[in-house]
C-alpha cells in the first residue's frame, strides 16, 4: 500500500498523465462534442483537409449505398493499387489493401488473391456497419495506397509505420513513431502489439520505444535498434500536425500521419482520444508539456496575440526538444 | 475553469448538506429507526383486486377477508377504494367485504390492506361444529368405486382423524383405478377435495374447505386449499395433497366454504393479487408518528406511502444508484475494464433472480455458447440486425433448454432463469465478440472477468438488507451519493491499474 502511494507520488512528479486527467482536463475541456464527427468520419476529415490544403492520401471514390457498389469498377479503373476503408471504422478493422491486379482478380498486400465478388461482399459489409463503432450504417472510402518511405525498411516489419503527434490547441506536444510487428499483424496499433518509438520534436530523431507497456530499444522482429534514426521531412510533419487544429477545431487530438515515398507526409486520420502510451515511448510525462502550452496560451491571450502554425511549431520545438535543455 | 470548479463545489456542498439534513431530520426529529427491527411475525398483506367495470351498470364486488379467528391480531385494516361504498359483514364464520358503486367505468383497482401480528389473542372461543351429515347421493360406477375405496379406509383407521387422513392418502394414489374413475382425469386440489368430500359424506363425516394464505414475503401466491373437520372437541385440518394433519403456523385462514374468493356483478375479468411483506413495523410507526406530529407532512410523501407491491419494486430500484456507484469506483478509481458502462449493473440486477453462484455459472455458460455461435456466424458474413436476432433467439432457446433440464433434474433454481434478461446477454455476447476481434482474446477475457467482478460486487452491495432498508427509508442519502458522483466527475488522479501500467517509468 505504501509502495503504491510512493509510486503515485513518483508518477505525479514526472508529470505522467492518467486517463482521468486526460478526460477531465483535456478531452472534455478542449474537444467539443459536436465536432467529433469531423474526426470520427474519415471522409469528413479528408474533405476538410482537402479544403484546407492539407496533404492527405488522394481520394478515389466514396460508396454510400448498396446501389453505388456498381460504381466500384469505375472508381478503381485507373488504379492498380488502392485501399478500401470503412469511413467510421476503428482499430484498422475492415481495411483491405489491394496491391495489384491479377488477371480479373485483385491481389492484397499479403499476397492473397480475391475475386471481385469477395470485394463487393466486403463493400456491402462495410455499408451495413459491420466495422463501424456501434454498428451504424457506414460509408466506404477508396483511396490512394501509401507506399512507406524506404527509411523505415530497416526498423520495421511489414505494414505501414505511422507517426502520431499529440496536438494541444495547435501546439505539438509529443510525437511517436508507431511500427507494426509480427504480433500486431501489420497494424500500427499499440493495443494490438505494435511498437511506439518516441521522437524528438526538435530534430525528428527517434528515441527509445515502448512495446506492451515496457521500454525497449530494439525492434522485436528485426532486432535493429529503433533509436537514433533521423525521420525525413520532420518539419513537414510538425507543420501538418499543427495545422490540424484549424482543420477540425478540436483542441486535444492525436494526428496520425504517414510518410509516402513520393508524396511526403500525409494525414491518415485524427483521434479525439489519443492514448497515453506515447508517454512511455518518450520516457516523459504529458502533463508537464501540456501545462507549458497552457501557460503559453494564457500569456498570449493576455497580450491578445494568436500564433500561426509555424510559430506554434517553433515554440514546441524550442520548448520540448530533447536536444535542448528541458523546461 | 475556476468558476466552473466553484460552481461544482457549491453544488456538491448543497447536495451533501441537503442529504445529510433531511436524513438527520428523519432520524433525530421524527425518530425513525435507523435499522430494521427483527419482527418476523409482523405482516402486511395487500390484496389487490382488479376488474373491468361494465358501463351503465352498478358494480357490486364481494370478497372474503380473513375472519381472524386464529392466533393473529389485526393491527389495522383498510379498504382503499375511490368512490366505492364499503361494507363488511360476518356470514357463517366468514367475513365478507362488499364494495359497491352506482357507476364505474373501465379498469378498476381496489385494495384491501391488513396489518397483523401473531400474538396470542386472549381466550379462544369454544370451537363448535357439526359432527354428522347426510350422504351425498352417488349412482352407478361411481358408487361402486367409492365403496371399494371406503372399505380399506375403514379397515385402516381408528377414529375420525385417521379416517380422514387415510381417505386423503387414498385419493392421492392416482394409480388406483377407483380413484382415477372418481377424479375423472383432473388431479387438481379442488377436484381431489371434491372426491374426498364425497367419500367422507358416504361415511357421514363432515368436511369443510378452508382457504389459506401463506405468510411468506416476496412471492406471488394464490389461496391454498385445506380441508377441516370437527371431531367433537377441535377442528382438525388436513392438506388435500398429503393427508398431513395440522395447519402449519405460517398459514392464515382467509375464508371457509365452497364459494370463490370474489363474486362480481356489473363487471368482468376480476382478478386478485396478494402481496405480503413482513418488515413493515417501521412503516406502521412511521404512519403513527406522521399522524401525531402534524408538521411531519414531509413523510406523507415517503416511499412508505406507496402500495406494497410498488414498494417492493422501489426497494430494488432505489438500490440501483448504489450499484452504479460501485461500477463508477471500480472503473474510474480502480481502472477495472468492464463491458460497457452499465451492463454490470444490469447483470447484477439479473443476479437477484438467479442467486449469485448460479447466476455466474449461467452467465458464463450462456455467454460462452453464444460466443461460439457468434464466431460461427462471423463466417457467414451476416449483417448486424439479422445476426443479433439469431444470437438473441439462440439465447432464448438456450435459456429454455437450461430451465427444462434443471427442472427435470429437480433443480427449481433453473426456473428463475426465465427472468434473466436475454437482451442483456445478447448484447454482452455481441460486444464481447467485437472486443475479441478488435483487441484479442486475452483482452476480451479480461473484460468479461472484469464485468463479472463488477456485477458481483454491485449485486452483493445491492442485496445488503440493512442498506436497502436505510436507503429506502432515507432516500435523501441519494443526494449525498450524487454529490460524490459529481466530485468523481472531475477526479484527475491516477487509476489503480495505471500505477502498474506506467511502472516502466520508475525502473531507471
Amino acid at each position: 500500500m505504501l509502495g503504491l502511494i510512493k509510486r503515485w507520488k513518483a508518477l505525479e512528479a514526472k508529470g505522467i498523465m492518467g486517463i482521468n486527467r486526460r478526460n477531465a482536463d483535456y478531452v472534455l475541456k478542449y474537444n467539443q462534442r459536436h465536432l467529433y464527427p469531423v474526426v470520427d468520419d474519415k471522409i469528413i476529415t479528408k474533405q476538410r483537409a482537402i479544403e484546407a490544403g492539407i496533404h492527405v492520401p488522394k481520394l478515389y471514390g466514396i460508396i454510400s449505398t448498396e446501389k453505388e457498389i456498381e460504381n466500384f469498377d469505375k472508381i478503381v479503373a485507373e488504379h492498380n493499387d488502392f485501399v478500401i476503408k470503412p469511413a467510421q471504422g476503428a482499430g484498422g478493422d475492415g481495411i483491405t489493401v489491394v496491391a495489384d491486379r491479377f488477371e480479373d482478380r485483385f491481389k492484397t498486400v499479403s499476397g492473397k488473391i480475391i475475386s471481385k465478388d469477395e470485394i463487393e461482399q466486403q463493400l456491402s459489409n462495410i455499408l451495413s456497419g459491420l466495422y463501424s463503432l456501434g454498428g451504424h450504417r457506414d460509408r466506404v472510402l477508396i483511396e490512394y495506397r501509401v507506399t512507406p518511405d524506404p527509411i523505415f525498411k530497416s526498423i520495421s516489419y511489414e505494414g505501414v509505420p505511422d507517426i502520431r503527434i499529440i496536438v494541444l490547441m495547435g501546439y505539438p506536444v509529443m510525437a511517436m513513431l508507431r511500427l507494426p510487428t509480427r504480433q500486431s499483424n501489420g497494424k500500427a496499433n499499440l493495443h494490438q502489439g505494435a511498437i511506439g518509438v518516441g521522437v524528438d520534436l526538435a530534430t525528428g530523431i527517434t528515441l527509445k520505444g515502448t512495446w506492451l507497456n515496457n521500454k525497449i530499444s530494439k525492434h522485436p522482429d528485426t532486432g535493429n535498434a529503433v533509436d537514433g534514426v533521423q525521420l525525413p521531412n520532420w518539419d513537414g510533419f510538425m507543420k501538418l500536425a499543427a495545422g490540424c487544429y484549424e482543420l477540425c477545431g478540436l483542441g486535444y487530438i492525436g494526428v496520425d500521419m504517414v510518410l509516402d515515398e513520393e508524396k511526403g507526409p500525409l494525414i491518415l486520420e485524427l483521434n479525439a482520444r489519443p492514448g497515453l502510451n506515447i508517454q512511455i515511448a518518450n520516457d516523459c510525462g504529458l502533463t508537464l508539456r501540456t501545462h507549458a502550452v497552457e501557460a503559453r496560451l494564457a500569456e498570449l491571450q493576455s497580450r491578445k496575440v494568436v500564433e500561426t502554425a509555424e510559430e506554434r511549431v517553433r515554440f514546441a520545438q524550442q520548448t520540448f526538444g530533447q536536444s535542448k535543455p528541458e523546461l | 475553469m475556476r468558476s466552473l470548479n466553484l460552481h461544482l463545489k457549491v453544488l456538491i456542498t448543497l447536495l451533501v448538506v441537503a442529504g445529510v439534513l433531511i436524513t438527520g431530520y428523519q432520524i433525530f426529529i421524527l425518530g425513525i429507526p435507523v435499522t430494521e427491527d427483527e419482527t418476523e411475525d409482523l405482516w402486511n398483506i395487500d390484496a389487490k383486486v382488479e376488474f373491468q367495470a361494465s358501463p351503465r351498470e352498478p358494480v357490486k364486488l364481494q370478497m372474503f377477508v380473513p375472519p381472524l379467528v386464529q392466533d393473529y391480531v389485526s393491527l389495522h385494516e383498510s379498504f382503499i377504494s375511490n368512490n366505492y361504498g364499503v361494507n363488511v359483514n360476518r356470514v357463517d364464520g366468514n367475513r365478507i367485504v362488499t364494495w359497491s358503486a352506482r357507476r364505474a367505468n373501465g379498469n378498476q383497482t381496489l385494495y384491501y390492506r391488513l396489518a397483523l401480528t401473531k400474538r396470542y389473542s386472549g381466550e379462544q372461543p369454544n370451537p363448535k361444529g357439526p359432527i354428522f351429515r347426510d350422504s351425498q347421493i352417488v349412482e352407478g360406477a361411481e358408487k361402486i368405486a367409492a365403496e371399494a375405496l371406503l372399505a380399506p379406509i375403514r379397515q385402516h383407521s381408528a377414529d375420525v382423524e385417521t379416517f380422514i387422513s387415510e381417505a386423503i392418502k387414498r385419493v392421492n394414489n392416482t394409480n388406483d383405478d377407483n380413484v382415477r374413475l372418481l377424479l375423472g382425469g383432473d388431479a387438481s386440489a379442488e377436484n381431489k377435495a371434491r372426491v374426498v368430500d364425497l367419500l367422507l359424506s358416504i361415511a357421514h363425516v363432515p368436511l369443510e374447505r378452508v382457504h389459506t394464505i401463506r405468510l411468506t414475503s416476496d412471492q406471488a401466491q394464490t389461496p391454498e386449499l385445506w380441508l377441516r373437520s370437527f371431531n367433537g372437541q377441535n377442528w382438525l385440518y388436513f392438506s388435500p395433497h398429503t393427508g398431513q394433519q395440522g395447519l402449519p403456523a405460517d398459514r392464515l385462514i382467509w375464508w371457509f366454504g365452497d364459494s370463490p374468493l370474489i363474486s362480481l356483478e356489473g363487471g368482468r375479468k376480476a382478478q386478485v393479487t396478494f402481496t405480503l411483506n413482513n418488515n413493515e413495523i417501521n412503516a406502521i410507526r412511521l404512519a403513527q408518528r406522521a399522524d401525531e406530529t402534524t408538521d411531519a407532512s414531509l413523510l406523507e410523501y415517503s416511499l412508505y406511502g406507496l402500495p406494497l407491491q410498488t414498494q417492493q419494486t422501489y426497494q430494488i430500484m432505489i438500490m440501483i444508484p448504489l450499484g452504479v456507484l460501485v461500477i463508477l469506483i471500480l472503473r474510474n478509481l480502480g481502472g477495472l475494464q468492464t463491458l460497457g458502462t452499465f451492463t454490470p449493473v444490469l447483470i447484477a440486477l439479473a443476479f437477484r433472480e438467479t442467486q449469485l453462484g448460479f447466476g455466474i455459472a449461467l452467465f458464463t455458460v450462456i455467454t460462452a455458447m453464444g460466443l461460439m455461435l457468434r464466431s460461427y456466424l462471423e463466417h457467414l458474413k451476416l449483417q448486424m440486425l439479422p445476426r443479433l436476432s439469431v444470437v438473441l433467439t439462440f439465447v432464448v432457446v438456450l435459456i429454455a433448454v437450461i430451465s427444462l433440464l434443471s427442472h427435470k433434474l429437480g433443480l427449481e433454481r433453473g426456473l428463475s432463469v426465465a427472468l434473466f434478461p436475454m437482451v442483456i446477454l445478447t448484447m454482452t455476447i455481441e460486444r464481447l465478440s467485437i472486443t475479441w476481434e478488435e483487441r484479442g482474446g486475452t483482452h476480451a477475457f479480461k473484460v468479461a472477468i472484469g464485468t463479472l467482478i463488477a456485477a458481483t460486487l454491485a449485486h452483493l452491495l445491492m442485496s445488503i438488507e440493512e442498506l436497502t432498508y436505510f436507503v429506502f427509508t432515507f432516500p435523501a442519502v441519494l443526494l449525498v451519493l450524487v454529490g460524490f458522483m459529481l466530485a468523481m466527475g472531475r477526479y484527475r488522479g491516477y487509476r489503480l491499474t495505471e500505477l502498474f501500467r506506467f511502472k516502466a517509468f520508475l525502473k531507471d
